[in-house]
């Protein structure tokens, strides 16, 4: 039994820290990096936000580990296009509640991140002016190959092209989502891990019996075979 | 009438129209202030000393903003759509500022100077809440004629909003409040205030902490603030009933919001909260009104950090937690309290202990079994195209 309205308070004594904290501890005032900043300073595209040398201005590594802003699309390896996970499967983009985002389906196969050849997308935008931020397209993704990012940094003066991010735009490597998310990362790999390591069980067991029963089976017909004239000469 | 009795009126009146707007200003600075903190931003702190070149160096914490704030209002263009009926427009604004205004007379608020003019205070009225929750009735009529003026679908929508939110919060506010005037016998402000001199305060009785709660919540509803300001939801619907309102008359809304704001808050400190009792009021009389505001500020506070806090609700939430949990809760409230304040009469010292346990964990149960009936059948998302 919980305290009735209990949820309230416990929000309130969040707000209340923030309330408090802000005070204390300058770090927090996040908005003051950003306060009379100069036009030339300013981003041309999303995501580009010039620093000067030197500068600290808050990266997505700084912000807390459960904040999400817009998906990106996850490679595993070095070279994004030959390690990507995604398919192109199109399930993210029709399960999408705002349909924003676009993909187009590349017309040969090529080998990708399991090591089989795979359809990749040949065109994958998502309009982060549209987006909003529900996630729902990394809960269906059955390759785990869309997740959250947290870069925040993405004001721009181009508000049609420079909100329309690409499929380069979003492929970040496996490493860069250990980064921002540690712990949901871990947990994602494990179940990869475990998926795979089942999969294959699977596979050997399927095997092992796909042999057994061969066995069996000839086995049987060896039999049969061996009945067999005796049919014949009955038949005769 | 007699020139005496004008000019009493006057000094008893005009000090409400120029206290409680100078508060409003101060209020809206402290709000963004707050909220802005909550959000680990820093608020406005760039205006200060106006009308001086220098008021930028010397910013005094952004205090400055709401004076800024109020002639830049007040020099916006007055723009009315083509098709607004341009009479009930204009006279929209002045009827959701009159009924706040008015309501303030109706507080046990005490100045110095007032002492003298006993016989025009309204709120020794003998039916001073009653009269109280009749004005403030006034303003949903302001609120939906601002909607229907606009000939805006968004401004008609607010509108239906504020009147269907405003009409259902109205009932468990004056049930609440009820409490209060049973255990006085009194519908006078005063005397209900005075009632409960000496730290005897209803919101230290447990059905006096049931019926404030009840109340706050209520009011919070009855003036659309955060958790409940679904008539001017911005997400939703523009800005709902003012949607359609620039410049003066809209700087007259937020004006008419505030004094809301204070009114009820008032009315809440002088039903639940001991009105101006404080330590120090036998000494200095004056005291009693510095402890009244300064109570209201407090409320005006948990006002502001429940913006901070809460989420808006759905309409089919807001309209179900007033018939479905705070109407039964506050008509057992009423019954509890009766039966009570009957048990006391008879009884003292540890059984009216036992008593007051008992209605606590009488009132707690019914809230959390109300609870409980109300909870929403609440399904994980289905995926229609992935397995």
């Amino acid at each position: 039994m919980s305290l009735l309205g209990g949820g309230i308070f416990k929000g309130m004594a969040v707000t209340l820290r923030n309330f408090v904290g802000s005070y204390f501890y300058k770090d927090r005032l996040t908005t003051n990096d950003y306060s009379w900043r100069p036009s030339d300073k300013l981003p041309q595209r999303a995501g580009e936000y010039p620093k000067e040398e030197g500068e600290q201005l808050r990266d997505t590594t700084t912000v807390t580990n459960y904040s999400r802003n817009f998906p990106m699309l996850l490679h595993d390896g070095s070279e994004p296009m030959d390690t990507i996970r995604c398919v192109a499967c199109q399930i993210c983009e029709r399960e999408c509640p705002p349909q924003c985002i676009y993909i187009e389906k590349s017309t040969e196969k090529k080998e990708n991140a399991g090591g089989k050849p795979q359809f990749f997308p040949a065109t994958f935008d998502i309009d982060v002016s549209v987006c909003m931020s529900c996630q729902i397209c990394v809960e269906v993704c059955p390759f785990d190959a869309i997740v959250m990012n947290s870069q925040f940094e993405l004001s721009t003066p181009d508000r049609f092209g420079g909100l329309l991010l690409r499929r380069d735009d979003l492929l970040k490597s496996n490493g860069y989502y250990h980064k921002i998310h540690p712990e949901e990362a871990t947990a994602r790999d494990k179940r990869i891990a475990e998926e795979k390591a089942a999969k294959e069980a699977k596979k050997k067991a399927a095997a092992e019996a796909a042999k057994k029963m061969a066995e069996e089976k000839a086995k049987a017909e060896a039999e049969a075979n061996e009945g067999t004239p005796d049919m014949e000469e009955n038949t005769e | 009438m007699s020139l005496d009795l004008i000019r009493d009126i006057l000094i008893a009146t005009v000090p409400l129209l120029v206290i409680f707007p100078t508060l409003f200003a101060f209020t809206t600075w402290l709000e963004r202030k707050a909220l802005a903190r909550i959000q680990n931003r820093v608020g406005p702190n760039k205006v200060g000393v106006p009308l001086t070149r220098y008021g930028g160096r010397f910013s005094l914490f952004g205090l400055g903003q709401p004076l800024a704030d109020g002639i830049k209002m007040l020099f916006k263009e007055n723009i009315v759509p083509r098709d607004a009926d341009r009479l009930f427009h204009l006279l929209a604004p002045i009827l959701a500022l009159i009924p706040a205004m008015l309501v303030l007379c109706f507080l046990p608020l005490e100045f110095p100077w007032t002492e003298s003019l006993l016989p025009v205070q309204a709120f020794l009225l003998d039916g001073a809440v009653i009269f109280f929750f009749a004005i403030t009735g006034l303003n949903t009529l302001a609120i939906f004629m601002a909607g229907w003026a606009s000939h805006n679908k968004y401004s008609l929508l607010g509108g239906m909003r504020a009147i269907a939110q405003m009409i259902s919060y109205e009932i468990p506010l004056v049930l609440s409040a009820v409490v209060v005037v049973m255990m006085v016998g009194s519908l006078n402000a005063a005397e209900i205030a005075n009632a409960q001199a000496d730290w005897n305060w209803f919101v230290f009785t447990p059905w006096g902490l049931a019926a404030f709660v009840i109340f706050f919540i209520a009011s919070l509803a009855e003036i659309n603030r955060s958790p409940f300001d679904l008539p001017e939801a911005e997400s939703e619907i523009i800005a709902g009933y003012f949607t359609e309102y620039s410049g003066f008359k809209f700087a007259l809304f937020f004006l008419g919001e505030y004094i809301a704001m204070f009114a009820i808050s008032g009315l809440a400190v002088t039903l639940f909260l001991g009105g101006g009792a404080g330590p120090g009021v036998a000494a200095l009389p004056w005291l009693s009104t510095v402890w009244f505001i300064a109570k209201i500020f407090a409320l005006i506070a948990v006002m502001i950090w429940l913006r901070g806090t809460l989420p808006r609700l759905r309409v089919d939430q807001l309209m179900g937690f007033a018939w479905k949990f705070l109407l039964p809760l506050s008509i057992l409230n009423i019954i509890v309290a009766g039966f009570a304040w009957h048990a006391q009469q008879q009884a003292s010292g540890i059984l009216k202990a036992i008593i007051w346990v008992a209605c606590l964990l009488i009132l707690y149960a019914t809230a959390k079994g109300l609870d409980q009936l109300n909870r929403p059948n609440v399904r994980p998302r289905e995926y229609k195209y992935a397995e």
